[in-house]
């Protein structure tokens, strides 16, 4: 099945076309971390310490992706 | 970006501050906060700025800190605007305003706001330098800027 995919700030800059990407049934954000690792070993560092949002909610590693589930990934932030 | 001007705390239009006070006759105390865009840090010389936010999902969050922040403290106004695209030097990043009946639920609750603000709202700082590189921010590590 798909997800979207939105990446930002330092994130986006190692995954600069990836819109979309194909997960199986029942995989987690824990799963996700680790295809999108394995797509680009290079942003292992960054993707560790980023938060994942699903549909625009903080989820946690356990958390189950659905069919169309729009997950963004999201580096430490410095606002202000 | 002009999509941007629906949301209520993400602009990406410049702030300006005013002499202004929300007019609200029980208000005796109000804190302005305004986040400034200077040129050094970490000891480079910076030229300017970029914040990039996840518009949508930073509104809601904002929203929600300012609606915590009513429910710890008694106050009577409470706002907070991020900017987003293109800053200069000395411009205005964020402006977080808070009043209250007293100075001290003014003061307290406004140094909260930011805090969450910074260290929870998916806004992201991009630093350009004198050099002409540039760097993702990573992150708040200093508690008191």
């Amino acid at each position: 099945m798909d997800i979207q995919l939105l990446f930002f700030a330092a994130v986006k800059d190692h995954f600069p076309d990836l819109k979309k990407i194909e997960v199986s049934e029942g995989d987690s954000i824990l799963n996700l971390r680790k295809i999108l690792t394995h797509t680009n070993p290079g942003s292992e560092s960054i993707l560790k310490v980023s938060r994942f949002a699903v549909n625009q909610s903080i989820v946690n590693d356990d958390f189950v992706l659905r069919e169309g589930s729009v997950v963004a990934v999201l580096p430490p932030s410095s606002g202000g | 970006m002009s999509v941007l001007e629906t949301y209520s705390y993400i602009s990406s239009s410049p702030i300006f501050v005013s002499s202004d006070v929300p007019d609200i006759p029980e208000m005796g105390g109000f804190v302005l906060f305004s986040g400034i865009v200077r040129n050094l840090n970490e000891g480079k010389k910076v030229t300017h700025l970029e914040y990039e936010a996840y518009a949508p999902m930073a509104d809601e969050m904002i929203a929600g800190i300012l609606s915590d922040a009513r429910k710890k403290w008694d106050l009577l106004h409470a706002n907070c605007i991020h900017r987003v695209g293109k800053l200069e030097i000395s411009e205005i990043a964020v402006i977080v305003e808070t009043g209250s009946m007293h100075r001290a639920e003014a003061y307290e609750s406004n140094r909260y706001i930011i805090d969450r603000v910074k260290h929870e709202v998916p806004i992201w700082k991009k630093e350009f330098y004198i050099d002409g590189s540039s760097q993702w921010s990573k992150g708040c590590v200093h508690e008191s800027h």
